[in-house]
């Protein structure tokens, strides 16, 4: 059972003939209330994973369902934190969320929506801003209303595409820290991508690797069992989280080593052996010509 | 070391204070503010003073069949004497209609109960009058073209096929003068349009569509454009959220096409003041078009100078329509790269 | 209003606002004099109060004007406006399309649109607007020329009428060199046209035909001819595109007045006291609005009898037209003209009293020989393709002109005493067999294939 499952999903582009095939037989299963983070390579095809989970695109074959209703389009139950923010420029902050939370609840009073707006501009510490356009935000800023509008929809599941990739690393931390804040207050499922194993291991609960493309398969999932809430500083001596650590890289990295060996070309090199500089010669005369590797075996099979 | 240290505070202690001057602004920032102030303001005034000097040189020396060109003070009387004639015409107008009340008290004082018709005063339009009119013709025009080309170009830029479509029309009909158009628009007017209490005068319907016609593409375009190129993550925001088509294209769409409709708009009306202009001129609306070939056709040696002021006056309204676009475009403008 | 501006600058427009204040008190004036409806001795109102007329910027649309400035149409209880033209096919355009109540038209052009040439509609006349008013300008060019062929012209004050056989030389060199001479005339069916070709023809030049579906007319021609608006006449003289033009006033005094051409003859040499100009409007408004057409009849004619009553009159009415609203060229171009004179070369200033004619020699009634006239002239150049009988000429003129509206429109203003009954014609609509053309020939409105045949250019029945 799984509150949200994949089952054996795949995906490629282009027409046959020059075909990309960017992920093959993806298997996930999301208990309900949990948070997932899934970590890989840029180009991995992440961002293509998370938009067939919100039903932006179809997969070629295989099914994804939804607490077991198929998905086959976009919708506000899977609300969508995007890579690149995707505020409406000529909107405020309120208004972006106002959008949000009508196209939800058409039904509801002016009243009602705009409390509901202010709610979500609360929890992410923006309400300061409320009225601010989006490029009068700074990036973490923007992250934070395009969270707020995500869980302004009161979606079943949260999806989380790299959103904190294009921040700096100190914006980055904060916003780790809000995220764990707003996550432990709703125990929302969440499903988040990320390309920082760190970042996967200090908010999930589990975190999978996606191995790198093409033909990306999601990898082992590992358990994270450090208990929360948990500290940043502390964590780096957490003896758990650097083995975590250490097997997910390594996996990761093992996933990328193993496409590099395919052998795709064939190279002789000279079998020379190599003159034994220990052994006095003379300095004129007998000087052979380099031995060849092939010749030195025959002579001890001959032996 | 602790001497050296008493002995420095000592003469420490004992040094004046260097008075505190007020900052001076340097010769160099003075230069720089002259040198701002000059480009903007005194440049353009020396290149029209050039310019005013180099055009009655031209018109006091050159001698055409007509007589002479007439230069900058002459064209400045005519431009009084049109002033002065509308404030006469202003003044007759008044007077009519005073005249014109008391025949009414007192046809209906003699026959109560009867109708005393709607007489309006017949005199001819004035220059004013006729400005007010060109203005009138031109946005009436502007407005039709836009009402065709904001949805047409709405449906282009959301429908490749229809594009398609429509693509050969607007570059086969782009190109169409005015002076084209306006015979078969005379026509198609003068057949159909025949309502038993007309509201508009067929010469003003005729410049209006003729206008409409040439400057709708500009609008057309643009907005297409701007629907065309819009980012696909705002389209994919309104997925998620499940928005109706026009509940997409009302928050969505045209939002974020509003700055390349707006640039559109703001050439069109352009084009559509330089189209009235020769429309009016056959269409006998009777505009700024009308005002300058009635002149050419008076032959009069004032002629030259009326046309003059009426070319000038065409020239400062296009400006003024133009700036005034440009100031919608603004408010309506967001930063687009500040997703 | 006042400001600091020099007097000079003032002078002009104070003179204006003078001249526009008095005629404000004159309108005034002139509604008070009559209540617009009152009864009057009829006991008639009129069905449309509010009309619009248009007019194209020649002296000879001076009845429409003075009618309006004189506050005879306020008398009549009309409130018109008057709206120039862009061009003559724009003026009868609108008027069949109803944009305008009624308009100055050449007298071609209610016939020509009722038989269908260049255009299909009912349009009548009841009021012949004036005589004469038409001059043939040539180029200084082809006035040089002139004089060398015929030494007799090569005086200050040539001869007159002067007659296109000083030009059949010119024709035949140009003609024969492979680039024939070129005329201006405003319209194909317009008096000019006709005058002109007249008066080619009499010289034996061969002014083009209409013929074989050519609407230029310029088949078997000796001189090629074309339609060119009256204001750009002068333009293309003095550029050379044309060498000589058949026009209205101010046109060809505008020509001597800034020395790019010579007046050789006008149209009263040609046809002593021709119709010209008439009042036109669709035979639809005349249906719909009979009492209407009637009131603007009689401020007509009482424009034209104000017109021809005096020489003060005349200069008065040369003021008024040069506003920029009506003619709007320079005052003492119009004079030139309109009072008495005539200026061809410059310097060669004659007397001619009868240039223009509103009101005397019966200049108002409009008679159906006229008409007849212009058919002929219409069928000789092959505008009409076929030859009719006499009965067809008779019958389409009795269409078009409509004397017995201005009968009643003249009974009107005999019972009110504002003209005499010896003003208004007896007369069944032909006028007595004339012979006063350039040639000699004599015109009977009743033969009209007889006159046809007398020609010796020109296509016969």
């Amino acid at each position: 059972m799984g509150f949200l499952r994949l089952q054996n999903v795949s995906k490629g582009y282009g027409a046959s003939g020059s075909r990309t095939e960017v992920l093959r037989d993806i298997n996930l299963a999301v208990e309900k209330g949990e948070f997932v983070a899934i970590v890989g390579f840029s180009g991995a095809g992440k961002t293509t994973l998370i938009s067939l989970i919100a039903g932006l695109i179809k997969p070629d074959s295989g099914m994804l369902t939804l607490n077991d209703l198929e998905i086959t389009e976009p919708g506000p139950d899977r609300g969508i934190v995007f890579q690149n923010y995707s505020l409406l420029p000529w909107l405020s902050v309120f208004e972006n969320i106002l959008l949000a939370v009508e196209s939800v609840n058409p039904n509801w009073s002016a009243e009602k929506k705009k409390q509901h707006v202010e709610k979500y501009i609360a929890m992410v510490n923006l309400t300061a801003a409320r009225d601010k356009k989006p490029r009068e935000l700074s990036g973490g800023m923007r992250q934070r209303v395009s969270v707020a509008r995500a869980l302004a929809m009161d979606p079943q599941i949260l999806l989380l595409d790299e959103p904190l990739s294009a921040l700096d690393a100190l914006t980055r931390a904060t916003l780790q820290d809000e995220i764990s804040r707003i996550w432990l207050e709703d125990k929302k499922t969440i499903v988040m991508i990320t390309n920082d194993p760190d970042e996967g291991i200090y908010l999930a609960d589990r975190i999978i690797p996606l191995t790198a493309g093409p033909n990306a398969t999601l990898g082992p999932s590992f358990q994270i069992e450090i208990p929360r809430p948990r500290d940043r500083k502390g964590i780096n001596h957490d003896p758990h989280f650097k083995q975590l650590r250490r097997e997910i890289i390594e996996f990761l990295l093992n996933s990328k080593g193993q496409r590099q060996t395919a052998i795709t070309k064939k190279l002789i090199l000279p079998d020379i052996e190599p003159d034994d500089l220990a052994i006095p010669r003379a300095t004129f005369g007998d000087r052979t010509k380099p031995v060849r590797r092939r010749e030195i075996k025959r002579v001890e099979a001959d032996a | 070391m602790n001497e050296a240290v008493a002995n420095v505070e000592a003469v420490m202690e004992k040094a004046p204070t260097i008075p505190q001057k007020p900052p001076v602004r340097t010769n160099r920032e003075t230069d720089e503010r002259l040198r701002k102030i000059f480009s903007a303001i005194g440049a353009p005034l020396i290149s029209f003073a050039i310019f005013l000097f180099i055009w009655s040189q031209v018109a006091s020396h050159v001698k055409v069949n007509f007589g002479s060109i007439p230069g900058p003070m002459a064209v400045w009387k005519q431009a009084g004497v049109l002033w002065d004639a509308h404030w006469a015409e202003r003044q007759k107008e008044t007077e009519f209609y005073q005249e014109l009340a008391k025949r009414r008290a007192d046809f209906l004082a003699k026959n109560p109960g009867q109708t005393f018709p709607d007489i309006k005063y017949s005199g001819p339009p004035t220059y004013f009058d006729q400005i007010c009119t060109s203005l009138e013709t031109v946005f009436t025009g502007f407005l039709i073209g836009s009402l065709i080309a904001v949805p047409v170009g709405i449906i282009c830029g959301l429908s490749r096929p229809f594009f398609n479509a429509v693509n050969p029309f607007i570059q086969i009909f782009k190109p169409v003068s005015p002076l084209a158009w306006l015979p078969i628009v005379m026509i198609m007017v003068s057949a159909l349009y025949n309502p038993p209490h007309p509201w508009f005068e067929k010469a003003f319907l005729s410049s209006a569509i003729t206008v409409a016609m040439c400057s709708l593409w500009p609008t057309l375009i643009n907005t297409a454009l701007g629907v065309a190129s819009i980012d696909k993550d705002y389209l994919n925001v309104a997925r998620v959220l499940k928005l109706g088509w026009w509940k997409q294209i009302w928050k969505i769409i045209l939002p974020s096409a509003l700055p390349y409709i707006f640039t559109g708009l703001r050439l069109s009306l352009g084009v559509g003041w330089m189209v009235l202009i020769a429309a009016e001129m056959l269409a006998q609306n009777p505009g700024l078009g009308k005002f300058i070939w009635d002149m050419f056709q008076n032959g009069s040696s004032d002629t030259l100078a009326q046309i003059m002021v009426a070319v000038f006056t065409i020239g400062f309204i296009g400006f003024a329509l133009d700036r005034l676009m440009l100031l919608l475009q603004r408010l309506v403008s967001y930063d687009a790269k500040a997703i | 209003m006042n400001s600091k501006l020099s007097s000079n600058f003032r002078e002009t427009t104070r003179r204006q606002f003078l001249k526009t204040t008095a005629k404000g008190v004159l309108a005034g004036a002139a509604l008070g004099a009559l209540h617009p409806l009152a009864l009057r001795a009829a006991g008639v109102t009129v069905e449309k109060p509010v009309l619009k007329f248009g007019f194209i910027k020649l002296t000879d649309c001076a009845p429409l004007v003075i009618a309006k400035e004189n506050g005879y149409f306020d008398d009549e209880g009309l409130y018109v406006s008057l709206e120039a033209q862009a061009n003559w096919k724009i003026l009868l355009d609108r008027v069949i399309s109803g944009e305008l109540d009624g308009a100055h038209m050449l007298a071609g052009q209610p016939i020509a649109a009722t038989i269908g040439i260049g255009t299909k509609a009912n349009v009548i006349t009841p009021f012949s607007m004036d005589l004469n008013g038409n001059g043939i300008t040539v180029s200084n060019d082809l006035w040089k020329q002139m004089q060398e062929a015929d030494p007799k012209l090569n005086v200050p004050q040539p001869p007159h009428p002067i007659s296109a056989s000083a030009l059949a030389p010119i024709v035949k060199r140009n003609k024969d060199a492979g680039t024939p001479l070129k005329f201006g005339m405003v319209f194909p069916v317009s008096t000019h046209n006709y005058y002109l070709r007249y008066w080619l023809a009499a010289a034996g030049i061969s002014p083009g035909y209409y013929i074989n579906g050519d609407t230029t007319g310029t088949t078997n021609a000796d001189v090629l001819l074309s339609v060119t608006p009256p204001p750009q006449m002068p333009a293309t003289l003095a550029q050379g595109t044309i060498c000589g033009y058949c026009v209205g006033e101010p046109w060809n005094e505008q020509a001597v007045f800034k020395g790019i051409g010579v007046p050789v003859i006008t149209d009263y040499e040609i046809w002593k006291n021709n119709p010209e100009k008439v009042f036109g409007v669709t035979e639809e408004w005349a249906g719909k609005n009979p009492q209407t057409l009637i009131a603007v009849v009689k401020a007509l004619i009482r424009a034209g009898q104000w017109l021809d009553a005096s020489h003060d009159n005349r200069v008065k009415a040369c003021r008024i037209l040069s506003q920029p609203q009506y003619v709007g060229a320079d005052e003492k171009v119009i004079a030139n003209s309109m009072t008495g004179t005539f200026e061809y070369q410059k310097g060669d200033k004659r007397s001619l009293p009868d240039f223009n004619v509103f009101f005397r020699y019966d200049a108002t009634y409009p008679f159906y020989s006229d008409c007849i006239w212009f058919l002929t002239q219409m069928r000789r150049w092959g505008q009409i393709a076929e030859a009719k009988p006499d009965e067809w000429y008779a019958a389409t003129a009795k269409k078009i002109y409509r004397p017995e509206i201005y009968l009643q429109a003249a009974k009107a203003l005999i019972a009110e005493g504002k003209i005499k009954s010896t003003d208004v014609p007896e007369t069944d609509g032909f006028k007595a067999p004339d012979s006063n053309f350039i040639d000699g020939i004599t015109f009977d409105g009743r033969k009209p294939n007889d006159y046809l045949n007398q020609f010796k250019v020109g296509l016969k029945d």
